[in-house]
Protein backbone atom coordinates (compact mmCIF):
# COMPACT_ATOMS: atom_id res chain seq x y z
CA UNK A 1 0.00 0.00 0.00
CA UNK A 2 1.21 3.51 -0.84
CA UNK A 3 2.61 4.83 2.48
CA UNK A 4 1.14 8.25 1.73
CA UNK A 5 -2.38 6.81 1.62
CA UNK A 6 -1.90 5.05 4.98
CA UNK A 7 -0.45 8.19 6.54
CA UNK A 8 -3.17 10.47 5.18
CA UNK A 9 -6.04 8.22 6.22
CA UNK A 10 -4.58 7.77 9.70
CA UNK A 11 -4.11 11.51 10.17
CA UNK A 12 -7.51 12.36 8.71
CA UNK A 13 -9.39 9.95 10.96
CA UNK A 14 -7.62 11.43 14.00
CA UNK A 15 -9.01 14.88 13.29
CA UNK A 16 -12.02 16.04 15.26
CA UNK A 17 -13.85 16.79 12.02
CA UNK A 18 -13.72 13.06 11.20
CA UNK A 19 -16.81 12.59 13.37
CA UNK A 20 -18.21 16.12 13.51
CA UNK A 21 -18.64 16.45 9.73
CA UNK A 22 -20.54 13.16 9.17
CA UNK A 23 -22.81 14.06 12.09
CA UNK A 24 -23.62 17.49 10.68
CA UNK A 25 -23.91 16.12 7.15
CA UNK A 26 -26.42 13.44 8.11
CA UNK A 27 -28.30 15.95 10.26
CA UNK A 28 -28.72 18.27 7.29
CA UNK A 29 -29.74 15.42 4.97
CA UNK A 30 -32.27 14.21 7.54
CA UNK A 31 -33.71 17.74 7.63
CA UNK A 32 -33.95 17.80 3.85
CA UNK A 33 -35.85 14.50 3.84
CA UNK A 34 -38.29 15.74 6.48
CA UNK A 35 -38.84 19.04 4.70
CA UNK A 36 -39.32 17.45 1.27
CA UNK A 37 -41.71 14.89 2.66
CA UNK A 38 -43.65 17.63 4.39
CA UNK A 39 -43.82 19.81 1.27
CA UNK A 40 -44.67 16.97 -1.11
CA UNK A 41 -47.58 15.88 1.05
CA UNK A 42 -49.41 19.22 0.48
CA UNK A 43 -47.46 21.08 3.05
CA UNK A 44 -49.57 20.45 6.14
CA UNK A 45 -48.27 18.70 9.20
CA UNK A 46 -51.43 16.66 9.49
CA UNK A 47 -51.34 15.51 5.89
CA UNK A 48 -47.72 14.54 6.24
CA UNK A 49 -48.87 11.56 8.26
CA UNK A 50 -52.02 11.00 6.27
CA UNK A 51 -51.15 11.83 2.65
CA UNK A 52 -53.94 12.92 0.35
CA UNK A 53 -55.28 10.09 -1.76
CA UNK A 54 -54.28 11.63 -5.07
CA UNK A 55 -50.58 11.70 -4.12
CA UNK A 56 -48.78 8.50 -5.01
CA UNK A 57 -46.13 7.16 -2.63
CA UNK A 58 -43.81 6.74 -5.62
CA UNK A 59 -44.10 10.46 -6.42
CA UNK A 60 -43.14 11.32 -2.87
CA UNK A 61 -40.28 8.83 -3.03
CA UNK A 62 -38.96 10.36 -6.26
CA UNK A 63 -39.26 13.89 -4.84
CA UNK A 64 -37.42 12.95 -1.66
CA UNK A 65 -34.77 11.12 -3.67
CA UNK A 66 -34.13 14.10 -5.96
CA UNK A 67 -34.03 16.50 -3.02
CA UNK A 68 -31.59 14.27 -1.16
CA UNK A 69 -29.17 13.70 -4.05
CA UNK A 70 -29.16 17.40 -4.98
CA UNK A 71 -28.62 18.49 -1.37
CA UNK A 72 -26.00 15.80 -0.98
CA UNK A 73 -24.15 17.08 -4.04
CA UNK A 74 -24.31 20.67 -2.79
CA UNK A 75 -23.02 19.67 0.66
CA UNK A 76 -20.22 17.48 -0.70
CA UNK A 77 -19.18 20.21 -3.14
CA UNK A 78 -18.85 22.54 -0.17
CA UNK A 79 -16.80 19.96 1.73
CA UNK A 80 -14.55 18.77 -1.11
CA UNK A 81 -12.31 21.89 -1.12
CA UNK A 82 -11.79 21.55 2.65
CA UNK A 83 -10.29 18.10 2.16
CA UNK A 84 -8.38 18.72 -1.05
CA UNK A 85 -7.36 22.38 -1.26
CA UNK A 86 -5.37 22.27 1.96
CA UNK A 87 -3.82 18.85 1.44
CA UNK A 88 -0.46 19.92 -0.01
CA UNK A 89 -0.35 23.47 1.35
CA UNK A 90 -0.48 22.01 4.87
CA UNK A 91 2.76 20.15 4.08
CA UNK A 92 4.28 23.47 2.99
CA UNK A 93 2.94 25.32 6.03
CA UNK A 94 4.23 22.76 8.52
CA UNK A 95 7.50 22.44 6.54
CA UNK A 96 7.13 18.71 5.92
CA UNK A 97 7.07 18.82 2.12
CA UNK A 98 10.90 18.76 1.90
CA UNK A 99 10.92 15.46 3.81
CA UNK A 100 8.49 13.94 1.31
CA UNK A 101 10.22 15.30 -1.77
CA UNK A 102 13.65 14.10 -0.67
CA UNK A 103 12.37 10.60 0.10
CA UNK A 104 11.86 7.91 -2.52
CA UNK A 105 8.17 8.75 -2.81
CA UNK A 106 7.30 9.82 -6.35
CA UNK A 107 5.24 12.97 -7.00
CA UNK A 108 2.48 10.63 -8.21
CA UNK A 109 2.54 8.70 -4.92
CA UNK A 110 2.33 11.94 -2.95
CA UNK A 111 -0.57 13.13 -5.10
CA UNK A 112 -2.30 9.73 -4.96
CA UNK A 113 -2.09 9.67 -1.15
CA UNK A 114 -3.65 13.11 -0.87
CA UNK A 115 -6.30 12.45 -3.54
CA UNK A 116 -7.30 9.06 -2.16
CA UNK A 117 -7.59 10.38 1.40
CA UNK A 118 -9.76 13.30 0.26
CA UNK A 119 -11.96 11.05 -1.86
CA UNK A 120 -12.23 8.33 0.79
CA UNK A 121 -13.73 10.77 3.25
CA UNK A 122 -16.19 12.07 0.66
CA UNK A 123 -17.10 8.48 -0.25
CA UNK A 124 -17.62 7.76 3.46
CA UNK A 125 -20.07 10.67 3.64
CA UNK A 126 -21.76 9.51 0.45
CA UNK A 127 -22.18 5.97 1.76
CA UNK A 128 -23.37 7.21 5.13
CA UNK A 129 -26.36 8.75 3.36
CA UNK A 130 -27.58 5.37 2.09
CA UNK A 131 -29.85 4.81 5.12
CA UNK A 132 -31.42 8.20 4.46
CA UNK A 133 -32.03 7.23 0.85
CA UNK A 134 -33.51 3.91 1.99
CA UNK A 135 -36.59 5.88 2.93
CA UNK A 136 -37.16 6.51 -0.77
CA UNK A 137 -37.22 2.76 -1.43
CA UNK A 138 -39.94 2.33 1.14
CA UNK A 139 -42.00 4.94 -0.70
CA UNK A 140 -41.26 3.54 -4.15
CA UNK A 141 -40.56 5.34 -7.42
CA UNK A 142 -36.80 4.87 -7.11
CA UNK A 143 -34.68 1.87 -7.98
CA UNK A 144 -31.16 0.78 -7.09
CA UNK A 145 -30.04 1.70 -10.60
CA UNK A 146 -31.14 5.32 -9.99
CA UNK A 147 -29.15 5.41 -6.77
CA UNK A 148 -26.09 3.88 -8.46
CA UNK A 149 -26.31 6.35 -11.37
CA UNK A 150 -26.65 9.31 -9.00
CA UNK A 151 -23.76 8.13 -6.85
CA UNK A 152 -21.59 7.51 -9.91
CA UNK A 153 -22.14 11.00 -11.31
CA UNK A 154 -21.71 12.56 -7.86
CA UNK A 155 -18.39 10.76 -7.46
CA UNK A 156 -17.19 11.92 -10.88
CA UNK A 157 -18.07 15.52 -10.00
CA UNK A 158 -16.38 15.26 -6.59
CA UNK A 159 -13.29 13.71 -8.15
CA UNK A 160 -12.93 16.67 -10.49
CA UNK A 161 -13.38 19.16 -7.62
CA UNK A 162 -10.89 17.15 -5.57
CA UNK A 163 -8.40 17.26 -8.45
CA UNK A 164 -8.91 21.02 -8.84
CA UNK A 165 -8.45 21.46 -5.08
CA UNK A 166 -5.22 19.47 -5.13
CA UNK A 167 -3.98 21.47 -8.10
CA UNK A 168 -4.65 24.73 -6.21
CA UNK A 169 -2.94 23.20 -3.18
CA UNK A 170 0.13 22.28 -5.21
CA UNK A 171 0.28 25.77 -6.73
CA UNK A 172 -0.26 28.07 -3.75
CA UNK A 173 1.85 28.34 -0.60
CA UNK A 174 -0.98 28.91 1.85
CA UNK A 175 -4.14 26.90 2.48
CA UNK A 176 -6.30 30.02 2.73
CA UNK A 177 -5.43 31.10 -0.83
CA UNK A 178 -5.74 27.62 -2.24
CA UNK A 179 -9.12 27.02 -0.58
CA UNK A 180 -10.47 30.42 -1.66
CA UNK A 181 -9.55 29.79 -5.31
CA UNK A 182 -11.02 26.28 -5.18
CA UNK A 183 -14.31 27.64 -3.82
CA UNK A 184 -14.29 30.29 -6.56
CA UNK A 185 -14.01 27.48 -9.14
CA UNK A 186 -16.84 25.54 -7.47
CA UNK A 187 -19.06 28.64 -7.57
CA UNK A 188 -18.05 29.33 -11.17
CA UNK A 189 -19.02 25.89 -12.41
CA UNK A 190 -22.22 25.79 -10.33
CA UNK A 191 -23.55 29.29 -10.94
CA UNK A 192 -21.70 30.97 -13.80
CA UNK A 193 -22.26 28.06 -16.19
CA UNK A 194 -26.02 28.26 -15.56
CA UNK A 195 -26.01 32.04 -16.08
CA UNK A 196 -23.91 31.69 -19.24
CA UNK A 197 -26.26 29.05 -20.69
CA UNK A 198 -29.32 31.14 -19.82
CA UNK A 199 -27.84 34.25 -21.45
CA UNK A 200 -26.81 32.38 -24.58
CA UNK A 201 -30.28 30.82 -24.90
CA UNK A 202 -32.04 34.16 -24.27
CA UNK A 203 -29.88 35.92 -26.80
CA UNK A 204 -30.60 33.19 -29.37
CA UNK A 205 -34.33 33.38 -28.70
CA UNK A 206 -34.28 37.15 -29.08
CA UNK A 207 -32.79 36.68 -32.52
CA UNK A 208 -35.35 33.96 -33.37
CA UNK A 209 -38.75 35.37 -32.40
CA UNK A 210 -41.96 33.37 -32.57
CA UNK A 211 -43.27 33.32 -36.13
CA UNK A 212 -46.95 33.59 -36.90
CA UNK A 213 -46.76 30.43 -38.99
CA UNK A 214 -45.13 28.33 -36.28
CA UNK A 215 -46.88 29.90 -33.29
CA UNK A 216 -44.38 28.31 -31.01
CA UNK A 217 -40.98 29.39 -29.74
CA UNK A 218 -38.26 27.23 -31.39
CA UNK A 219 -35.83 25.50 -29.05
CA UNK A 220 -32.28 26.88 -29.08
CA UNK A 221 -29.67 24.56 -30.61
CA UNK A 222 -27.99 22.11 -28.25
CA UNK A 223 -24.49 23.62 -28.48
CA UNK A 224 -25.75 26.77 -26.74
CA UNK A 225 -26.35 24.62 -23.67
CA UNK A 226 -22.70 23.46 -23.68
CA UNK A 227 -21.73 25.52 -20.58
CA UNK A 228 -24.29 23.48 -18.65
CA UNK A 229 -22.32 20.30 -19.28
CA UNK A 230 -19.88 21.66 -16.71
CA UNK A 231 -22.65 22.41 -14.24
CA UNK A 232 -22.66 19.75 -11.50
CA UNK A 233 -26.39 19.99 -10.80
CA UNK A 234 -27.28 19.80 -14.48
CA UNK A 235 -24.92 16.84 -14.84
CA UNK A 236 -26.61 15.04 -11.95
CA UNK A 237 -30.12 15.69 -13.25
CA UNK A 238 -29.06 14.62 -16.74
CA UNK A 239 -28.60 11.08 -15.43
CA UNK A 240 -32.41 10.78 -15.17
CA UNK A 241 -33.26 12.72 -18.36
CA UNK A 242 -34.64 10.82 -21.37
CA UNK A 243 -31.99 10.10 -23.99
CA UNK A 244 -31.73 12.61 -26.85
CA UNK A 245 -29.34 12.24 -29.77
CA UNK A 246 -26.52 9.77 -30.30
CA UNK A 247 -24.58 10.64 -27.16
CA UNK A 248 -26.68 11.07 -24.02
CA UNK A 249 -26.21 14.33 -22.11
CA UNK A 250 -25.02 12.55 -18.98
CA UNK A 251 -22.21 10.94 -20.99
CA UNK A 252 -21.04 14.34 -22.27
CA UNK A 253 -21.09 15.72 -18.72
CA UNK A 254 -19.30 12.67 -17.34
CA UNK A 255 -16.63 12.90 -20.05
CA UNK A 256 -16.04 16.57 -19.24
CA UNK A 257 -15.72 15.96 -15.50
CA UNK A 258 -13.40 13.01 -16.04
CA UNK A 259 -11.29 15.08 -18.46
CA UNK A 260 -11.04 17.84 -15.84
CA UNK A 261 -10.00 15.27 -13.23
CA UNK A 262 -7.23 13.91 -15.46
CA UNK A 263 -6.04 17.36 -16.56
CA UNK A 264 -5.84 18.87 -13.06
CA UNK A 265 -4.29 15.69 -11.65
CA UNK A 266 -1.49 15.83 -14.22
CA UNK A 267 -0.95 19.53 -13.54
CA UNK A 268 -0.86 18.92 -9.79
CA UNK A 269 1.70 16.12 -10.17
CA UNK A 270 3.85 18.40 -12.35
CA UNK A 271 3.57 21.12 -9.70
CA UNK A 272 4.60 18.77 -6.89
CA UNK A 273 7.63 17.83 -8.96
CA UNK A 274 8.60 21.46 -9.53
CA UNK A 275 7.66 23.13 -6.26
CA UNK A 276 10.79 22.26 -4.31
CA UNK A 277 11.41 25.95 -3.62
CA UNK A 278 8.19 26.02 -1.59
CA UNK A 279 9.39 23.09 0.52
CA UNK B 1 31.21 12.56 -3.31
CA UNK B 2 29.59 16.01 -3.66
CA UNK B 3 30.30 17.94 -6.82
CA UNK B 4 29.03 21.35 -7.86
CA UNK B 5 30.43 22.92 -10.99
CA UNK B 6 29.68 26.50 -12.02
CA UNK B 7 26.20 26.42 -10.51
CA UNK B 8 23.94 29.35 -11.29
CA UNK B 9 20.50 30.04 -9.90
CA UNK B 10 18.55 33.23 -10.42
CA UNK B 11 15.50 34.35 -8.41
CA UNK B 12 13.97 37.10 -10.54
CA UNK B 13 16.66 39.83 -10.49
CA UNK B 14 18.76 38.26 -7.72
CA UNK B 15 21.51 35.76 -8.40
CA UNK B 16 21.35 33.27 -5.51
CA UNK B 17 24.22 31.26 -6.99
CA UNK B 18 26.64 32.89 -9.38
CA UNK B 19 28.99 30.24 -10.72
CA UNK B 20 29.46 28.34 -7.46
CA UNK B 21 31.84 25.38 -7.59
CA UNK B 22 32.68 22.88 -4.87
CA UNK B 23 34.11 19.41 -4.58
CA UNK B 24 33.76 17.36 -1.39
CA UNK B 25 35.67 14.10 -1.21
CA UNK B 26 34.33 10.96 0.47
CA UNK B 27 34.76 11.05 4.24
CA UNK B 28 35.09 14.84 4.52
CA UNK B 29 33.06 17.10 6.79
CA UNK B 30 32.87 20.42 5.02
CA UNK B 31 31.46 23.53 6.68
CA UNK B 32 29.64 26.01 4.49
CA UNK B 33 30.00 29.49 5.90
CA UNK B 34 28.66 32.81 4.71
CA UNK B 35 26.35 35.65 5.67
CA UNK B 36 22.57 35.43 5.34
CA UNK B 37 21.50 35.49 1.70
CA UNK B 38 24.89 34.25 0.48
CA UNK B 39 23.28 31.23 -1.23
CA UNK B 40 23.92 28.46 1.32
CA UNK B 41 20.34 27.18 1.52
CA UNK B 42 19.88 27.47 -2.25
CA UNK B 43 23.01 25.37 -2.80
CA UNK B 44 21.89 22.74 -0.30
CA UNK B 45 18.39 22.62 -1.79
CA UNK B 46 19.85 22.10 -5.27
CA UNK B 47 22.06 19.28 -4.00
CA UNK B 48 19.03 17.79 -2.20
CA UNK B 49 17.11 17.71 -5.55
CA UNK B 50 14.53 20.20 -4.26
CA UNK B 51 15.52 23.06 -6.53
CA UNK B 52 16.64 23.14 -10.14
CA UNK B 53 19.66 25.21 -11.01
CA UNK B 54 19.66 27.36 -14.14
CA UNK B 55 23.04 26.16 -15.36
CA UNK B 56 26.07 24.22 -14.24
CA UNK B 57 26.22 20.69 -12.87
CA UNK B 58 25.64 19.14 -9.48
CA UNK B 59 26.15 15.51 -8.53
CA UNK B 60 26.01 13.38 -5.39
CA UNK B 61 27.97 10.12 -5.33
CA UNK B 62 28.33 10.40 -9.09
CA UNK B 63 24.57 10.78 -9.70
CA UNK B 64 23.41 13.95 -11.41
CA UNK B 65 20.84 15.74 -9.20
CA UNK B 66 18.65 16.61 -12.19
CA UNK B 67 19.06 13.49 -14.31
CA UNK B 68 19.02 10.88 -11.52
CA UNK B 69 17.18 12.46 -8.57
CA UNK B 70 15.95 9.11 -7.16
CA UNK B 71 19.48 7.68 -7.13
CA UNK B 72 20.61 10.83 -5.32
CA UNK B 73 17.78 10.62 -2.75
CA UNK B 74 18.62 6.99 -2.03
CA UNK B 75 22.11 7.92 -0.78
CA UNK B 76 21.33 11.34 0.63
CA UNK B 77 20.09 12.54 4.01
CA UNK B 78 18.81 16.11 4.06
CA UNK B 79 18.06 18.11 7.19
CA UNK B 80 16.42 21.43 6.29
CA UNK B 81 16.95 24.66 8.22
CA UNK B 82 13.40 24.55 9.59
CA UNK B 83 12.49 20.87 9.68
CA UNK B 84 8.81 20.02 9.84
CA UNK B 85 7.08 17.29 11.80
CA UNK B 86 3.73 15.57 11.77
CA UNK B 87 2.58 16.52 15.24
CA UNK B 88 -0.49 14.25 15.05
CA UNK B 89 1.62 11.13 14.49
CA UNK B 90 3.09 8.90 17.16
CA UNK B 91 6.89 8.74 17.35
CA UNK B 92 7.12 5.15 16.05
CA UNK B 93 4.55 5.85 13.32
CA UNK B 94 6.66 8.78 12.19
CA UNK B 95 9.71 6.57 11.70
CA UNK B 96 7.62 3.78 10.14
CA UNK B 97 6.20 6.21 7.58
CA UNK B 98 9.64 7.38 6.50
CA UNK B 99 10.95 3.80 6.46
CA UNK B 100 8.15 3.03 3.99
CA UNK B 101 8.87 6.24 2.08
CA UNK B 102 12.47 5.03 1.60
CA UNK B 103 11.26 1.56 0.58
CA UNK B 104 12.86 -0.12 3.61
CA UNK B 105 11.02 -3.42 3.84
CA UNK B 106 10.65 -6.52 5.98
CA UNK B 107 13.10 -7.10 8.82
CA UNK B 108 15.20 -4.11 7.74
CA UNK B 109 12.20 -1.86 8.36
CA UNK B 110 11.73 -2.93 11.96
CA UNK B 111 15.49 -2.71 12.56
CA UNK B 112 15.68 0.76 11.01
CA UNK B 113 12.79 2.00 13.17
CA UNK B 114 14.35 0.57 16.35
CA UNK B 115 17.71 2.11 15.43
CA UNK B 116 16.08 5.49 14.85
CA UNK B 117 14.21 5.24 18.16
CA UNK B 118 17.45 4.43 19.95
CA UNK B 119 19.40 7.16 18.16
CA UNK B 120 16.80 9.78 19.05
CA UNK B 121 16.58 8.48 22.63
CA UNK B 122 12.83 8.09 22.23
CA UNK B 123 12.47 4.30 22.57
CA UNK B 124 10.50 4.71 25.78
CA UNK B 125 8.24 7.32 24.20
CA UNK B 126 7.53 5.49 20.95
CA UNK B 127 3.74 5.67 21.41
CA UNK B 128 3.62 9.34 22.33
CA UNK B 129 2.36 11.92 19.90
CA UNK B 130 5.10 14.06 18.35
CA UNK B 131 3.37 17.26 19.49
CA UNK B 132 4.06 16.32 23.12
CA UNK B 133 7.86 16.26 22.63
CA UNK B 134 10.15 19.13 23.64
CA UNK B 135 11.97 21.17 20.98
CA UNK B 136 15.24 19.31 21.61
CA UNK B 137 13.47 15.96 21.34
CA UNK B 138 11.84 17.04 18.10
CA UNK B 139 15.23 18.03 16.70
CA UNK B 140 16.61 14.59 17.61
CA UNK B 141 13.56 12.99 16.03
CA UNK B 142 14.15 14.84 12.76
CA UNK B 143 17.84 14.02 12.76
CA UNK B 144 17.11 10.34 13.40
CA UNK B 145 14.58 10.42 10.54
CA UNK B 146 17.27 11.93 8.26
CA UNK B 147 19.56 8.99 9.11
CA UNK B 148 16.84 6.33 8.89
CA UNK B 149 17.89 4.99 5.47
CA UNK B 150 21.61 5.11 6.35
CA UNK B 151 22.63 7.78 3.84
CA UNK B 152 26.21 8.01 2.58
CA UNK B 153 26.00 11.77 2.21
CA UNK B 154 24.45 14.22 4.66
CA UNK B 155 23.36 17.76 3.90
CA UNK B 156 22.72 19.64 7.12
CA UNK B 157 21.30 23.16 6.89
CA UNK B 158 21.67 24.95 10.23
CA UNK B 159 21.22 21.75 12.27
CA UNK B 160 21.97 23.38 15.62
CA UNK B 161 19.21 25.97 15.42
CA UNK B 162 17.15 25.96 18.61
CA UNK B 163 19.32 23.40 20.40
CA UNK B 164 20.49 23.94 23.97
CA UNK B 165 24.26 23.68 24.67
CA UNK B 166 24.08 20.02 25.71
CA UNK B 167 22.08 19.06 22.65
CA UNK B 168 24.60 20.96 20.51
CA UNK B 169 27.44 18.96 22.03
CA UNK B 170 25.51 15.73 21.37
CA UNK B 171 24.93 16.80 17.80
CA UNK B 172 28.63 17.51 17.29
CA UNK B 173 29.53 14.09 18.68
CA UNK B 174 26.94 12.43 16.47
CA UNK B 175 28.28 14.18 13.37
CA UNK B 176 31.82 13.10 14.24
CA UNK B 177 30.63 9.52 14.83
CA UNK B 178 28.79 9.44 11.52
CA UNK B 179 31.89 10.75 9.79
CA UNK B 180 33.92 7.97 11.38
CA UNK B 181 31.41 5.53 9.84
CA UNK B 182 32.31 7.00 6.43
CA UNK B 183 29.43 9.44 5.94
CA UNK B 184 30.37 12.52 3.91
CA UNK B 185 28.86 15.68 5.38
CA UNK B 186 28.20 19.17 4.09
CA UNK B 187 27.03 21.37 6.92
CA UNK B 188 25.88 24.97 6.85
CA UNK B 189 25.93 26.83 10.14
CA UNK B 190 26.42 30.23 11.70
CA UNK B 191 27.92 28.66 14.83
CA UNK B 192 31.55 28.97 13.76
CA UNK B 193 33.04 27.39 16.87
CA UNK B 194 31.04 24.20 16.21
CA UNK B 195 32.20 24.09 12.60
CA UNK B 196 35.78 24.68 13.66
CA UNK B 197 35.50 21.73 16.02
CA UNK B 198 34.06 19.19 13.61
CA UNK B 199 34.89 20.20 10.05
CA UNK B 200 37.84 18.96 8.07
CA UNK B 201 37.49 21.95 5.75
CA UNK B 202 35.64 25.24 5.57
CA UNK B 203 34.14 26.71 2.41
CA UNK B 204 33.27 30.40 2.32
CA UNK B 205 30.31 31.51 0.24
CA UNK B 206 29.40 35.07 -0.60
CA UNK B 207 26.93 36.43 -3.16
CA UNK B 208 26.53 32.95 -4.60
CA UNK B 209 30.23 32.35 -5.20
CA UNK B 210 32.77 30.11 -3.52
CA UNK B 211 35.24 32.68 -2.23
CA UNK B 212 37.43 30.28 -0.26
CA UNK B 213 40.27 30.58 -2.77
CA UNK B 214 39.90 34.38 -3.06
CA UNK B 215 39.98 34.71 0.72
CA UNK B 216 43.07 32.55 0.91
CA UNK B 217 44.78 34.64 -1.77
CA UNK B 218 43.84 37.89 -0.04
CA UNK B 219 45.24 36.73 3.28
CA UNK B 220 48.26 35.00 1.80
CA UNK B 221 46.97 31.51 2.71
CA UNK B 222 47.13 28.51 2.22
CA UNK B 223 50.29 29.12 4.32
CA UNK B 224 49.63 29.02 8.05
CA UNK B 225 48.51 32.32 9.53
CA UNK B 226 48.96 33.54 13.08
CA UNK B 227 47.14 36.43 14.69
CA UNK B 228 49.22 38.43 17.20
CA UNK B 229 47.58 40.58 19.83
CA UNK B 230 50.12 43.27 20.77
CA UNK B 231 49.83 45.77 23.62
CA UNK B 232 52.41 48.52 23.83
CA UNK B 233 53.36 51.79 25.49
CA UNK B 234 54.04 55.06 23.71
CA UNK B 235 52.92 56.66 20.45
CA UNK B 236 50.47 54.45 18.57
CA UNK B 237 51.19 55.95 15.14
CA UNK B 238 54.89 55.22 15.45
CA UNK B 239 54.19 51.64 16.53
CA UNK B 240 51.78 51.08 13.64
CA UNK B 241 54.39 52.44 11.26
CA UNK B 242 56.92 49.96 12.64
CA UNK B 243 54.48 47.05 12.31
CA UNK B 244 53.71 47.98 8.72
CA UNK B 245 57.41 48.04 7.98
CA UNK B 246 57.80 44.45 9.21
CA UNK B 247 57.93 41.65 6.65
CA UNK B 248 55.03 39.12 6.52
CA UNK B 249 52.91 41.19 8.91
CA UNK B 250 49.60 42.91 8.25
CA UNK B 251 47.66 45.15 10.60
CA UNK B 252 44.15 43.75 11.02
CA UNK B 253 42.93 46.50 13.32
CA UNK B 254 44.11 48.74 16.10
CA UNK B 255 42.68 50.79 18.95
CA UNK B 256 44.56 52.85 21.53
CA UNK B 257 47.58 50.95 22.80
CA UNK B 258 46.53 47.72 21.13
CA UNK B 259 47.14 46.36 17.66
CA UNK B 260 46.07 43.13 16.05
CA UNK B 261 48.51 41.82 13.47
CA UNK B 262 48.26 38.91 11.07
CA UNK B 263 51.55 37.13 10.52
CA UNK B 264 52.13 34.82 7.57
CA UNK B 265 53.84 31.71 8.83
CA UNK B 266 54.27 30.07 12.21
CA UNK B 267 55.90 30.82 15.56
CA UNK B 268 59.29 31.53 13.94
CA UNK B 269 57.81 34.41 11.95
CA UNK B 270 55.98 35.68 15.04
CA UNK B 271 59.22 35.62 16.99
CA UNK B 272 60.95 37.50 14.16
CA UNK B 273 58.23 40.14 14.30
CA UNK B 274 58.68 40.54 18.04
CA UNK B 275 62.47 40.92 17.63
CA UNK B 276 61.93 43.42 14.82
CA UNK B 277 59.55 45.57 16.87
CA UNK B 278 61.81 45.51 19.93
CA UNK B 279 64.68 46.46 17.66
CA UNK B 280 62.60 49.39 16.40
CA UNK B 281 62.27 50.58 20.00
CA UNK B 282 58.63 49.60 20.50
CA UNK B 283 57.89 49.08 24.22
CA UNK B 284 55.81 45.89 24.19
CA UNK B 285 53.86 44.84 27.30
CA UNK B 286 51.99 41.89 25.75
CA UNK B 287 52.68 39.82 22.64
CA UNK B 288 50.19 36.97 22.16
CA UNK B 289 50.45 34.96 18.94
CA UNK B 290 47.76 32.38 18.22
CA UNK B 291 46.39 30.57 15.19
CA UNK B 292 43.74 32.52 13.27
CA UNK B 293 40.31 31.17 14.25
CA UNK B 294 37.45 30.68 11.84
CA UNK B 295 35.84 33.68 13.48
CA UNK B 296 38.93 35.77 12.67
CA UNK B 297 38.84 34.57 9.11
CA UNK B 298 35.11 35.20 8.83
CA UNK B 299 35.48 38.70 10.25
CA UNK B 300 38.31 39.42 7.86
CA UNK B 301 36.45 38.19 4.79
CA UNK B 302 32.94 39.41 5.54
CA UNK B 303 33.77 42.38 7.78
CA UNK B 304 32.38 43.05 11.25
CA UNK B 305 33.60 44.37 14.59
CA UNK B 306 37.03 43.41 15.86
CA UNK B 307 37.34 41.06 18.79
Amino acid sequence: MNPMIRKELRQRMRERRAWILPTLYLGVLGGVVALTYYVSTEGSFESAFRPARDIQGSAIGAAVFLAVIMSQLALLMLLAPIFSAGAITIEKEQRTLAGLLTSLLTPFQIWAGKFTAAMMFLVLLLISSVPVLALCFSLGGVGWSDVAAAFGMTLAILASIGAIGLYCSSYFRRSVHSTAVCYAVVIAISVLTAIAAYMLASSWQARHPVTQAAQIQPNPPGYLMAPLYLNPFYALISVFAPREGKVPTWAKCLALFLAMTVLFSLLAIQNIKRRGEQA
Amino acid sequence: MIEATDLRKQYRSTAALDGFSLRVEAGEIVGLVGPNGAGKTTLIKILATLLRHDSGRAAIAGHDVVGQPRAVRAVLGYLPDVPGLYSDMRVAEFFEFFADAFHIKGGRRAAAVERALARSGLSARRDEFVEHLSLGMKQKLVLARTLLHEPRVLLLDEPATGLDPLARIELRELIKALNCEGVTILISSHILSDLEDICTRIVLISAGRNITDDAQLASGAPNKTLVCEIEFLGDADAVLQSVRAAAAARVVNSSGQHVRVEVQGGREEASALLRFLVGQGVRIVRFDPREASLEDRYREVFGGPAA
